[in-house]
């Protein structure tokens, strides 16, 4: 019996689509998954894999046709079966119509309406799952929500449409799902409504997003996080909410209070002119980019550091009971924001040995691991010292907590175009403040001041790599 | 849906590109790879997909040949189109399988992207039905064509940053006899955003509207890592910069 290749569902509004080209020919062997023939729909072209092994014996649609989905266009013998055992039933015009023959571009119609009825044939199923508006009337059962795109649900969060809401919206999605477009289109209603889906479902009020202590099945639109904006709260609902601590925001507390605990806080401040970074970055970055590396100011932050800790390594070091441990090696953290999902201070090993192109690599893969929870343990063990910009987010200045069981951590800044004065000229720089938070248990002011001024000064002077490096 | 991986290519030869997506087609078809949009920078090229007829072509191989433009006959749907410098051409290679295999969908969420991309320059793109593009007051300013392979997507788009135009006049674009191609530059000037600009505009809503939670910036080392595609380290990318000059 041979095997029918049909023209596959291509989409919910893809009703036909055209043989561009056949890719192998009558009576050539096949593997399966191998391309059979290209059929083109709109602007796409797709390539139909064979459903298995086997002889292409038979070639019903010739290339520049357009026929319906679901239309046989080739037939598929099995390894050993021997051709035109069965003749095949063959239906339509197009289907006893060879390859060479209808040259001429297609008029549709003539193959359209015996062939749309043949549409579910077995073989589909083999090609491709089915799928597709079966189920009709587009009711979204609560299950179903969870199956819900991000976008929607990050609609429906910010817009506080609630899970049973989503039940009144029809969808025009896969198995009727709600896309984002329902969505849209139904709040672009809604708007006009003041309330919030009081018709709907009156005995069930915009569920509050209080989940208590024990950890029911929230609704996928409350699961956000720390600080994300939850359910509007409606006209005299509650005006303050209880969100319990994610993990991240208590293991995040714990260190905090830790930190201020055993640390001898001090901070001290200095200023960089970072008129040659910002000058060595303004050429770079285009160059490297074109490479695929993006760069930022922190890989020379990190640099700068590096060559610090080398000439200071008491500031390279770790409280352990009453001792100090210096550490020979070069673990150097950098704070990641994440909105709601909570800080994070991943560390880059060895950076003594990298280069400022691999650094900066390396910045942004540690960076964007951290914003999508893609870290490793690794990543965030080890560190020796850190470094956290708040400048990324305008701050000119700031007295950063260290990381403990670290004993300094530097903070970098915005860069502002100042008024400064050089050779009694005033003139415009742009000027960074740089601090450095330390335990001064261990470490002196003398030299926490000694430290953070040579990283100004390697930051301002970059030819003085050629000296420390 | 996981998160959607970016990657700016720099100068890459149409068939270097071509073959680079291949591989990320097959990776991505066998779970070795995620989704990924990829920004090669091509020298001037004339490529023609499965709809192309000989009369979109304008001009003769001797023109072409002193012009230094090569043709490039690929599996894409879609007719004669050029891509060069100053285009934004954007390979998205994005498993539609996991996307309801729905192909029409797919290309109005590619047009739907540059249209909200086009919004925040302040264009009022639109997409009209039959015409496969993005237009804005008539004019086409981002092309498309996609290819699908073991339900795995490539090709893409190409919107017109700042272009030299002339070069459409080497063809008909897409087929279309009298249509008239345009470029950001052209409508918005100075306050036209650069290529740079464009690839993060881009990509924010292109992983918007595919549905991604996030979209991140990765190397093209990266890029031809997961497609299995031997790497280089990353002095190669100074030593690159040094010879571009």
């Amino acid at each position: 019996m041979p095997i029918s290749i049909v023209v596959p569902q291509l989409g919910e509004s893809v009703a036909e689509g055209t043989v561009a080209r056949w890719l192998k020919a009558q009576g050539d062997r096949v593997r399966k998954e191998e391309p059979l023939v290209e059929i083109q729909t709109d602007k796409i072209n797709v390539e139909i894999p064979s459903p298995a092994e086997g002889t292409l014996s038979r070639i019903l649609v010739a290339e520049g046709i357009t026929v319906l989905v679901g239309t046989e266009i080739a037939q598929l013998l099995a390894p050993g079966e021997v051709a035109g055992a069965t003749p095949g039933a063959s239906v339509g015009a197009s289907s006893a119509a060879p390859t060479s023959s209808a040259v001429s571009r297609p008029a549709p119609e003539p193959v359209a309406a015996t062939q749309a009825a043949a549409a579910p044939a077995p073989a589909y199923a083999s090609l491709v799952a089915p799928q597709g508006p079966s189920h009709g009337n587009g009711g979204t059962s609560l299950a179903e929500a969870r199956n819900l795109s991000p976008a929607v649900r990050r609609i429906m969060r910010e817009q506080g449409v609630g899970a049973d809401e989503l039940s009144v919206i029809r969808g025009s999605g896969i198995a009727g799902r709600v896309t984002r477009d329902d969505l849209l289109g139904y709040l672009a209603q809604r708007g006009a409504r003041p309330a919030v889906a009081g018709t709907s479902a009156p005995g069930a009020p915009v569920p509050v997003p209080m989940p208590g202590p024990t950890p029911g099945p929230m609704p996928p639109a409350s699961r956000a996080g720390y600080l994300a904006p939850q359910v509007a709260p409606a006209a005299g609902g509650p005006r303050e909410e209880v969100i319990p601590f994610t993990k991240v925001r208590k293991l995040i507390a714990e260190n905090m209070v830790r930190a201020k605990h055993t640390a001898a806080h001090t901070h001290c401040f200095d200023e960089a002119d970072m008129s040659a970074i910002v000058a060595l970055k303004r050429e770079w970055s285009p160059k490297l980019e074109a490479q695929g590396v993006k760069l930022t100011y922190m890989p020379f932050f990190i640099k700068a550091s590096v060559l610090a800790l080398r000439e200071f390594p008491w500031v390279n070091g770790e409280v352990k009971g009453e001792t100090m441990v210096v550490k020979r090696y070069y673990n150097i953290g950098m704070a990641v924001g994440r909105d709601d999902k909570g800080l994070i201070v991943p560390n880059l090993k060895d950076c003594d040995r990298k280069n400022l192109v691999q650094l900066a690599a390396e910045v942004n893969d540690l960076a964007t691991r951290a914003r999508n929870d893609r870290l490793k343990p690794d990543d965030i063990m080890g560190g020796t010292f850190s470094i956290t910009n708040a400048g990324v987010y305008g701050a000119i200045n700031s007295s950063p907590v260290i990381n403990v069981p670290e004993v300094a951590i530097l903070g970098v800044h915005r860069i502002v175009e100042r008024a400064v004065v050089r050779d009694g000229q005033i003139v415009a720089r742009p000027m960074m403040n740089a601090s450095i938070g330390f335990d001064h248990r261990v470490v002196d002011g003398e030299l926490a001041v000694k430290f953070l001024r040579r990283v100004c000064e390697l930051l301002e002077r970059p030819e003085l790599l050629w000296f420390y490096a | 849906m996981t998160t959607l991986s970016v990657a700016h290519l720099g100068p890459t030869a149409y068939r270097d590109g071509l073959a680079l997506q291949e591989s990320l087609v097959r990776a991505r078809a066998e779970g070795g790879a995620g989704d990924w949009l990829l920004y090669p920078d091509h020298p001037p090229v004339l490529t023609v997909g499965r709809s192309g007829s000989p009369g979109s072509l304008r001009s003769d191989p001797e023109t072409l040949r002193r012009l230094g433009i090569e043709v490039f006959e690929v599996a894409r749907g879609g007719d004669f189109t050029w891509h060069g410098p100053g285009q934004l051409v954007g390979y998205v290679i994005c498993d539609l399988s996991k996307r309801g295999r729905d192909l029409r969908r797919f290309l109005r969420d590619l047009e739907g992207c540059l249209i909200s991309a086009l919004g925040e320059w302040g264009l009022a793109g639109e997409a009209v039905p039959g015409r496969t593009g993005v237009w804005v007051g008539g004019e086409k300013i981002a092309s498309l064509g996609v290819a699908v392979r073991r339900w795995v997507s490539y090709h893409g788009f190409a919107l017109n940053v700042a272009p030299d135009l002339g070069f459409f006049d080497l063809i008909h674009p897409c087929g279309l006899r009298g249509i008239q191609m345009t470029s950001l530059a052209s409508k918005l000037g100075p306050a036209a955003p650069t290529l740079a600009e464009a690839r993060e505009v881009v990509a924010r809503n292109l992983a918007e509207r595919l549905g991604h939670p996030a979209w991140r910036w990765e190397t093209a080392d990266e890029a031809r890592r997961q497609a299995g595609v031997a790497t280089t380290d990353m002095r190669e990318p100074v030593r690159a910069a040094l010879n571009h000059r």
